[in-house]
């Protein structure tokens, strides 16, 4: 797509998936270290309904937050 | 990591899980909590996004790193965002404010009412009544 007036831009901008306040939490899957258990495991974002969640993304293990 | 599991029990206090994601590998993660003091204290579990998948669905991948950014997203019970924060890569984050949000939130739904600029639990909250407009 090629922008060359203003008005272009607000006439072909489509609002893309933001993962923004209000939209839906995307699901997922993954593998996990439980440093209680002191294992591997399987988290699924879906298992935590019912409960609020913080996803913390955070860039590198042994780095700050 | 320690500034989370600082907060973590006031969190589950708050029916609130914490999971933390990063691009590095469940392995990585196991040997950051046995060498690093800061994340031997971490009791929520350490998720792998290796293949960038959950980063890049939630918009927080940085590409240029494949390193995610310093972002936060609060997800409600109902599995919607309520909120979502990115630091500056330079600069931390400030857990209180994560738990203060939190508690604004569960405040709102539970009260009804609204929440102002720098509430802290214990405070009121703003009654929503058109009699009120253009007198706070």
């Amino acid at each position: 797509m090629e922008f060359k007036r203003p008005d272009d831009i607000l006439e072909n901008c489509v609002l893309p998936f933001c993962a923004q306040t209000t939209d839906f939490a995307p699901l997922f899957v993954t593998e996990a270290y439980d440093n209680v258990e002191k294992k591997i495991k399987e988290v699924r974002l879906e298992s935590y309904r019912g409960k609020w969640v913080i996803l913390f993304f955070y860039a590198s293990d042994f780095t700050f937050v | 990591m320690a500034a989370v599991a600082a907060i973590y029990d006031q969190l589950k206090f708050l029916n609130t899980e914490v999971l933390a994601i990063s691009t590095d590998s469940v392995y990585s993660h196991k040997i950051f909590t046995e060498v690093s003091p800061s994340a031997s204290k971490v009791t929520f579990p350490l998720l792998s996004d290796r293949t960038h998948k959950i980063s890049k669905a939630y918009r927080v991948l940085n590409e240029k790193t494949g390193a995610t950014f310093r972002a936060t997203i609060i997800i409600d019970p109902e599995g919607t965002i309520v909120t979502k924060f990115v630091n500056p890569l330079e600069v931390g984050r400030n857990v209180y404010e994560i738990l203060r949000v939190i508690q604004g939130i569960q405040y709102s739904r539970r009260t009804g009412e609204g929440v102002p600029a720098n509430w802290v639990p214990g405070q009121p909250g703003i009654i929503r009544d058109p009699k009120y407009i253009g007198r706070i």
